[in-house]
């Protein structure tokens, strides 16, 4: 599938729920999570709920890898910053001007757990989610058609225009244009490589707008479907069920703390 | 009878001054295969667009004279009704690609999603149209994936499975190597003989003279030529004003100069010419 969707094809359990009920239950686990202000609590999300939740959508060790590949960064700089910046505390240790806080290194485990299980939690509903089903639930639910359309499109044509900007990029090349070298040479290449691009995009943006309307886009009856998005009654009542959860979870938290 | 039909139509696209078409009055019957030929900014693509519907639905601009298919008259309709009776399918293939599918199995089924057909008879429907374009095997594939003359082929299919009743082709080989195109025409014949009502805009002349009824020649925004493929194609009137013309036919004029051609007519395709050199 040449997109920039991470989706992975499994014969699953969580593959086969009704994309709707998967993005109900990331946003649950999302804001549900915040209700929870232990330094652990991060951890233990993604230990005790997402993690058997990907081992039942196979994918599992795919999930972990890229967390880790796009969090790592973030969290190596949340613990290096914050112990060093945290004003008053208990010091780690001193070399010269240099102590880390104690403080602040709690509370970087903290942030870091909540990174963790935000990014999982996506990163899961977007390994099992095939981007065009959820736009055909949504739109079920009321999500206009054409934001429906833009957004599974871009997904598809982004790759293309990649594909499209390496053959300019050639092109350009191969009449001479530096495009390597210090600063001012790549900037002074940057406009002969983009105004192709971008005037060739809106000329084709005229075009896909005709074939879309050869194809009845902008129909005024009732739309279907050719895949089929598995819903049933359960699905409903556990949608439902989560989104009450959710709100009561939220409001104790803000109740108890007052 | 005539399916349809254009009285008197002058078109003018928004902000500019001349015309493009002018006073076009063209019919076209139930079952006909025309090929419109003319030299590039003849108006060819404005003549598809107009019986199209897309002059002046989408494009505005103003448009004189009254367009006719199968009773219903372009103006008082919305373009998303006329789609319906009239199919139009182009040159870029890439750009008729509706990004929003993953197979091409969808995206054939994506125009019938758009009209609410039921799920089961838009499979059939797809089925169907895949097996008369011949590219049932691709079904599972991502439109992306697939040749210019494969993805022109989806391209038609995505037209043809909305069953319109006239089908419009705005050049739909230029863009296609050797082999694509011989993918896209093998398609158009089969259309052809099974009575599809094709309007097609397209240079290639040789192409055109296998299979087309009827030629219709736009010099300047006018009908200049009107008529069977071997006369229309090979008339006097479309010398020196940058139509494509057969190289048989520029050879065989050629010919009858210096009086090695004997016929009156003279050919268009291969075995026209093979059969006129015979006897020399």
């Amino acid at each position: 599938m040449n997109s920039l969707s991470i989706y992975v094809a499994r014969e699953s359990g969580l593959h086969r729920l009704n994309p709707l009920t998967k993005f109900v239950l990331t946003l649950c686990i999302l804001l549900g999570g915040f209700a929870f202000s232990s330094a652990s609590s991060g951890y233990f999300i993604l230990l005790a709920v997402i993690t058997p939740l990907s081992v039942w959508g196979q994918v599992t060790k795919r999930m972990f890898q890229l967390v880790f590949n796009i969090s790592w960064p973030l969290i190596v700089s949340v613990f290096l910053i914050q112990p060093l910046f945290w004003g008053a505390g208990t010091p780690l240790f001193e070399i010269g001007p240099v102590s880390p806080k104690l403080e602040g290194a709690l509370f970087a485990f903290k942030s870091s757990g909540r990174i963790l299980y935000v990014m999982a939690n996506f990163i899961l509903f977007s390994l099992t989610t095939r981007p065009d089903t959820l736009m055909i639930s949504l739109k079920q639910a009321g999500l206009p058609g054409g934001l429906a359309y833009i957004i599974v499109s871009t997904l598809q044509l982004i790759p293309q225009y990649v594909a499209k900007a390496n053959i300019i990029l050639d092109a350009q090349r191969s009449r001479g244009l530096e495009t390597q070298g210090n600063i001012i040479t790549r900037a002074r290449a940057l406009l002969p490589l983009v105004l192709p691009l971008v005037i060739g995009s809106l000329l084709e943006v005229e075009e896909r707008a005709i074939a879309i309307e050869a194809r009845a886009f902008n129909s005024s009856r009732v739309e279907t479907s050719i895949l089929e998005i598995p819903d049933s009654r359960t699905q409903q009542t556990a949608r439902i069920g989560m989104i009450i959860i959710t709100i009561l979870l939220i409001t104790g938290k803000f109740l108890w703390l007052s | 009878m005539a399916i349809v039909s254009l009285q008197n139509v002058t078109y003018k696209y928004p902000l500019t001054d001349a015309p493009v078409l002018k006073n076009i009055n063209l019919q076209v019957n139930e079952g006909e295969f025309v090929a419109v030929i003319g030299p590039n900014g003849a108006g060819k693509s404005t003549l598809c667009y107009t019986v199209a519907g897309f002059v002046p639905h989408f494009f505005k601009g103003e448009l004189m004279g009254a367009v006719e298919v199968a009773g219903a008259e372009s103006s008082k309709s919305n373009l998303h009704e006329w789609v319906l009776n009239v199919g139009l399918a182009f040159q870029n293939p890439f750009n008729q690609i509706s990004g929003a599918k993953y197979t091409v199995f969808e995206e054939i089924a994506f125009g019938l999603e758009n009209i609410g057909v039921p799920r089961e008879e838009m499979i059939q429907r797809v089925n169907d149209a895949m097996k008369l374009t011949g590219i049932s095997e691709l079904a599972d594939r991502s439109p992306y994936s697939l040749s210019g003359g494969q993805q022109q082929r989806v391209a038609l299919t995505s037209i043809l499975v909305m069953h319109p009743k006239v089908l419009v082709l705005d050049e739909p080989t230029s863009q296609m190597d050797p082999i694509g195109t011989r993918e896209v025409f093998g398609v158009i014949r089969t259309l052809a003989e099974r009575g599809m009502t094709v309007i097609m805009a397209e240079h290639k002349v040789e192409w055109i003279a296998n299979f087309a009824d009827r030629v219709v020649a736009l010099h300047e925004g006018q009908i200049i030529e009107d008529g069977k493929p071997q006369e229309a194609l090979t008339s006097d009137v479309l010398a020196g004003k940058g139509f494509g013309i057969s190289r048989y036919t520029s050879v065989a004029r050629k010919a009858k100069e210096i009086g090695l051609w004997k016929k009156d007519k003279l050919p268009v395709t291969l075995e026209e010419a093979v059969e006129g050199f015979k006897n020399v």
